[in-house]
């Protein structure tokens, strides 16, 4: 593996990455590491948006049902039951991946646009019932406030946050690497081929489902205790989906590095923004960019950049 | 219990105006717009502008609004849904994206509070102690007037059986003579248009407010997917359905559980029967 030159070359990538994370608050105010943080978790839900949606072409709405359910999993057994969060956060996770059980029954069935109307009727749907149902146990409509950190300051959850990021995206790209990925992108071009050349494709999928609600655990709980407080309308909503959909497109689909780099274009274009145009015009521009590139280039700026360097190449050669 | 028959037959009229234009351009183009939300909006707040900021007769505000949804439309149609016509889910994420654009342009003009929309008539009418408002009943009279204007457009003029031919099977429509593309168009203006007039009355029925898309298109897709790709009939038959299920959860249990049994249904029915219980195609 190590001995391929391709490989070599991607894992000098991956370590000039991790090296510039590692040194970049030393550059850095606290302020922007806080733009970092929000950039951080980001990607991890486009990340996690991405293994199940980007690679096997099951188009998901419903990725902050999943979040959801971790944080209010976590926050819940927190503030209730004054659960340690060692042992919360696992709990979360573990919720989380029961729910993306109930999330992958009705992919056995449809596909398409009608898989991703059912993800967003499952959202909705949480919701709903995250304001009705015990809202002495939810926290209602306000959410639930005041829970335990797990680190104070921006410097350690900086260190944290990107850690956390740089490790499930260096695990996921080695897995979209393997047969197992190869098979799973196999399955958003025809799945019916897929299932004829003798693999599995429930359990393909199923696979694919549990890796993406297991990182949207993580992500999820984390997310919670980085800020201390939930509400429906901050995790069950049109806007945050969009934010995850659109950090995942715009980078680039069923890349992994896309999601990434999809989630920093659009925070420092939202906070770079910020100076100029300080008010909810932001998303207004934030928005039509997407909208614009995803049209133009459905492929995204991983694409984008990897056109643009071969042409660099190409020239040089010439 | 005249009460709940009252309402929800009322209420469903209403919903059942809201989905028509989202369902039929379902059936032309096999796509799931889901920035008709906006073309609800956009109505909403062009009536609201002309009507309670520039003091214009109410009749104009009404044209400028259905003129202002069916310009969208178009627009929304050429600009975008063209260029991924043979992609449903690329329309879907760029019209989901389109619609929180729309959001946010509101939210810049208008500010992110709700506004009150004056009724488009005053006055309250009482039959069997249930007070009902003449707003809200000239809304769903017009929209029962709206849908069967509809239905006689589609099935007995030219220009509506090309329509319906092309929902059929476009490549037998494109033998025929028929441009799929010009119906699509025309299809497209008429949901806008729809959409607009719905967000006049659902506005005036509710509140203004920046979100206000939202509520509109998870009826309309439950409408359709629960009724399947199906006629106006169809559509009519399921906003009933969900009309009459909201009247009696709010009624009977709990305002707040309304939305919830919507959902429940739209999950349930896609996981069952994932045609719809009116469908006639395949996904």
């Amino acid at each position: 593996m190590l001995s391929d030159p391709g490989m070599r070359k991607y894992l000098v990538g991956w370590a000039l990455f991790g090296v510039a994370l590692l040194l970049f608050p030393q550059v850095a105010t606290s302020g922007t590491l806080r733009i970092f943080i929000f950039a951080n978790f980001i990607a991890i839900f486009a990340m996690s948006w991405d293994i199940l949606s980007g690679r096997t072409g099951y188009i998901s709405f419903g990725h902050p049902f999943l979040i959801g359910i971790a944080a209010y999993t976590s926050a819940m057994l927190t503030y209730h039951l004054q659960t340690p969060l060692y042992f919360s956060i696992p709990l979360g996770v573990i919720a989380t991946m029961v729910g993306g059980t109930l999330f992958f029954l009705p992919a056995l069935r449809i596909r398409g646009t009608y898989f991703a109307l059912v993800t967003l009727a499952f959202m909705e749907l949480m919701y709903q019932l995250t304001q009705v149902m015990r809202p002495d146990i939810t926290g209602g409509t306000r959410g639930l406030s005041g829970l335990p950190t797990l680190l104070t300051g921006a410097l350690p959850n900086y260190y944290l946050s990107s850690a956390v990021m740089f490790v499930i995206a260096f695990c996921l790209w080695l897995l979209i690497r393997t047969r197992l990925g190869t098979a799973l992108s196999a399955i958003s071009m025809d799945e019916d081929a897929v299932k004829s050349s003798g693999l599995d494709t429930t359990k393909l999928k199923l696979f694919a489902f549990m890796v993406s609600a297991f990182v949207a655990g993580v992500g999820g709980t984390l997310y919670v205790h980085y800020l201390g407080s939930i509400a429906p309308r901050a995790i069950f909503d049109i806007n945050f989906l969009f934010t995850i959909l659109i950090a995942a497109l715009l980078g680039g689909a069923s890349t992994i590095i896309g999601p990434i780099m999809g989630a920093f274009f659009l925070t420092f274009l939202l906070e770079y923004l910020r100076p100029y145009i300080p008010g909810t015009e932001r998303y207004f521009i934030y928005g039509s960019i997407a909208l614009i590139v995803y049209v133009l280039e459905p492929k995204g700026l991983h694409h984008i950049i990897q056109r643009l360097y071969g042409a660099l190449m190409r020239g040089k050669q010439a | 219990m005249t009460h709940i028959i009252i309402q929800g037959l009322l209420l469903s009229g209403l919903y059942a105006l809201i989905a028509v234009g989202f369902t039929m351009i379902f059936s032309v183009g096999r796509v799931l717009n889901l920035a008709y939300g906006v073309y609800i909006m956009l109505g909403g707040y062009i009536y609201f502008q002309c009507v309670q900021v520039w003091h214009l007769p109410k009749a104009v505000g009404f044209v400028m609004a259905v003129a202002a949804g069916v310009a969208f439309a178009v627009a929304t149609y050429q600009l975008l849904v063209r260029r991924l016509e043979n992609n449903p889910v690329a329309v879907e994420i760029s019209t989901l994206i389109l619609a929180v654009v729309m959001q946010a342009l509101i939210v810049m003009i208008y500010g992110a509070a709700s506004r009150t929309m004056w009724p488009l008539v005053n006055g309250v009418w009482r039959i069997e102690g249930v007070a009902v408002t003449y707003n809200i009943l000239i809304a769903t009279v017009a929209s029962w007037f709206i849908l069967g204007g509809l239905m006689w457009f589609v099935h007995k003029t030219h220009l509506g059986r090309a329509i319906m031919a092309v929902s059929m099977d476009r490549k037998g429509a494109m033998v025929s003579g028929i441009d799929p593309r010009r119906i699509s168009l025309i299809t497209w203006a008429i949901s806008g248009g729809l959409g607009a007039i719905a967000g006049v009355f659902f506005a005036t029925y509710t509140q203004l407010d920046p979100s206000m898309w939202v509520g509109p298109l998870i009826i309309a897709v439950a409408v359709v997917v629960i009724g399947g790709i199906g006629s106006i009939v169809g559509s009519l038959i399921v906003a009933h359905l969900i009309g009459f299920m909201e009247t009696i959860t709010t009624s009977l249990l709990a305002a707040e559980l309304r939305g919830v049994f919507t959902m429940l249904l739209i999950i349930i029915v896609l996981i069952v029967t994932p045609k719809g219980l009116f469908g006639r195609e395949e996904l």
